[in-house]
């Protein structure tokens, strides 16, 4: 692939212009600057490698700054604060591209009766975490594994979390974007100026375009409203182990069922037992041996950690007399099958905390895990999306499953249970330092993708370097939504400005390289 | 973004309650600065923390509790990175920001007074 990037003067002559509406201290074009917007889990960061940054204090800014994009005829990558990591961090799909680095928008404006926010780009989960707790406004975040990014990016890139606001982009309530030509539009009742229904109600009066912003490239959010969860009175759940691998069958059914009803409003995440040691240890405490862990490895980790082959919490919020009631039915779902264990987790409110992700806590030593291997580590991440049915979990099991030990990696997933589908999340650990391993890493993504594709599976997400890869795999009536998507991108994006490549969508000019 | 894992178990060994948010950052001080810049990561349960402790004293591996870090090396493992740590980048943390949490993280009391 061959795509035309922007010459070094005409970059050198944007940058220089942006400077004039954000201050040269704003432009970033040092060598290490590049460096430091690059994916640092990339096998090969230079794929992706940004031309420079630009980092801008307003949302004003940001307009102009893409005006003046328009004028260079210059890409510009928006991240909100590039913490993406197993998808790209900060870099963009087009090599050369200039990074619009959002994260010195940090407003934070809470309704705290309402239980919304209102919130810029820059804003992290740790951000709006210790905003809450320092003015004692009893409302719960929902993050997602790894909290150091945005709270606004990972709702526009669909992430998830633990609690029954874990379906972060459905959460979303009113937006104000600058477009691609510099015009700047508010989205649902914002669209009336002054409105106080903005981060009320949802969809607006004619079409509703808050998810044409999510993982696209039609505008840059430069303000998002969420809802946030009040807090309950109680969190009260279980942690269940179970011993064989084949237990994944009826687990999913027994979940699915549960989440249909709304008896679970949380998305239970099946996890295998790498998910522990990943993060706890490191594989030379377990093994010398290369290619995919052997039996007796496996059972010495769950020995350990006293977990099962697949480990899931369920967590229910409210008040007492309801979370003791879904408790209950629960417990029901899962009696007389065979539950390896089954440990109560039980918050109720004057309780000290609980202090994990399922009450809203921001963490990152998840992000550990890229440690396993010990050396310079990284993951990709792998995530198709199929029907909530326990058969259908089992087959996906076991052909993934195969597909790590014939590349020689260690199996590292989840099935995180929607409301009426499943994702498989995938963490493909990995070590940069190690040459050979890493020239297994793409033909493993590839194969898993054509795998998924082949069952009709698409993914729900995916890293810079294999968005056409995934886009591909959407194809019905030769790709008809890929037609769409760059019809909108055409006629919003004339010059193709905003962020050429993100999820397939790429615009006129540089449409030739795929 | 990390994947989902074992909340039990790391909240078990980790306990990572709320320990970034004990500092209100009105203040632009170095410890403000490190506890809103690297805190989520560098302080008690953080990423940073967690790795650390595999390779230094873990009675050390909260970088406030460190005597032996030097200002340039504060700054050059914040540009280049270190180990699995990304590079942060000069949008995220400005030069004179990144200067004063440097100067923070050097300059520290001895003895077991520190925080």
């Amino acid at each position: 692939m061959a795509r035309q990037i922007p010459s070094a003067a005409q970059l050198a002559r944007a940058l220089k212009a942006f400077g004039g509406v954000v201050g040269a201290g704003a432009v970033f074009a040092d060598e290490p600057d590049r460096a430091s917007y690059s994916d640092h889990f990339a096998p090969d960061e230079a794929r992706h490698a940004p031309a420079g940054a630009v980092a801008p204090g307003s949302a004003e800014e940001v307009r102009a700054i893409v005006r003046l994009a328009n004028d260079h005829r210059v890409p510009l990558w928006p991240i909100s604060r590039g913490k993406n990591f197993g998808y790209g961090g900060p870099a963009p799909v087009l090599r050369g591209s200039i990074v619009l680095d959002l994260s010195r928008l940090k407003a934070i404006e809470v309704d705290e009766e309402n239980g919304t926010v209102l919130l810029e780009p820059g804003v992290g989960f740790f951000d709006l975490y210790d905003h809450l707790r320092a003015r004692n406004i009893p409302l719960w975040l929902s993050v997602p594994g790894n909290s150091w990014g945005s709270v606004a990016g990972n709702a526009l890139d669909r992430g998830v979390g633990y609690t029954s606001y874990g379906d972060h982009a459905a959460r979303i309530c009113g937006m104000e974007v600058v477009l691609p030509d510099g015009d700047l539009v508010r989205t649902g009742m914002g669209a009336m100026a002054r409105s106080p229904n903005w981060q009320l109600y949802k969809p607006g009066f004619g079409p509703s375009w808050d998810t044409l912003f999510c993982q696209s490239n039609f505008g840059i959010v430069t303000k998002l409203g969420m809802w946030l969860m009040p807090e309950p009175e109680s969190m009260l759940g279980f942690d269940f182990e179970f011993d064989r691998p084949d237990d994944l069958g009826w687990v999913v059914d027994t979940l699915a069922a549960l989440r249909r009803e709304g008896i679970i409003q949380q998305s239970p995440s099946i996890g295998n037992w790498l998910r522990a040691a990943a993060v706890m240890t490191t594989r030379d405490q377990w093994t010398d041996k290369p290619g995919t862990l052997a039996e007796s490895v496996i059972d010495a980790i769950r020995k350990r950690f006293n977990i099962g082959w697949w480990s899931v919490q369920t967590r229910f919020y409210g008040p007492l007399e309801m979370t003791e009631a879904t408790a209950r039915v629960v417990q029901k779902a899962f009696a007389g099958k065979p539950v390896l264990s089954t440990k109560p987790a039980r918050w109720v409110r004057g309780d000290a905390a609980e202090g994990s992700p399922m009450t809203g806590v921001p963490v990152t030593f998840p992000l550990a895990n890229a440690n396993w291997h010990g050396g310079r580590g990284g993951h990709i991440g792998y995530s198709p999306v199929l029907p909530a049915k326990g058969d259908l979990a089992m087959a996906q099991f076991r052909r993934t499953y195969a597909r790590y030990a014939e590349f020689g990696m260690d199996y590292h997933a989840s099935f995180s249970m929607g409301e009426r589908s499943l994702t498989n999340v995938n963490q493909i650990l990995y070590n940069k330092d190690d040459p050979a391993m890493m020239g297994r890493v793409d033909g493993m993504f590839r194969a898993l993708v054509a795998d998924a594709a082949a069952e009709r599976y698409g993914e729900y997400r995916t890293h810079i370097e294999y968005m056409d890869l995934v886009a591909d795999t959407y194809d019905f009536n030769d790709h008809a939504l890929r037609r769409l998507n760059e019809r909108v991108k055409d006629a919003l994006d004339p010059n193709g400005v905003i962020a050429p490549g993100k999820s397939g969508i790429w615009p006129a000019a540089w449409r030739e390289g795929r | 973004m990390a994947g989902r894992f074992r909340w039990a178990v790391a909240v078990a060994i980790l306990v990572p309650a709320a320990a970034h948010a004990e500092t209100p950052r009105a203040q632009p001080d170095g410890k403000a600065l490190f506890s809103q810049k690297c805190g989520m990561c560098h302080r008690k349960g953080g990423m940073g923390t967690v790795l650390l402790a595999r390779r230094i004293d873990p009675a050390q591996a909260e970088l406030e509790k460190r005597t032996d870090l030097a200002p340039d090396y504060v700054v050059a493992a914040v540009r280049s990175g270190i180990g699995n740590m990304p590079r942060v980048p000069r949008g995220e943390l400005g030069d004179a920001d990144l200067d004063v949490i440097a100067c923070y993280l050097s300059i520290k009391p001895a003895g077991p007074k520190a925080r």
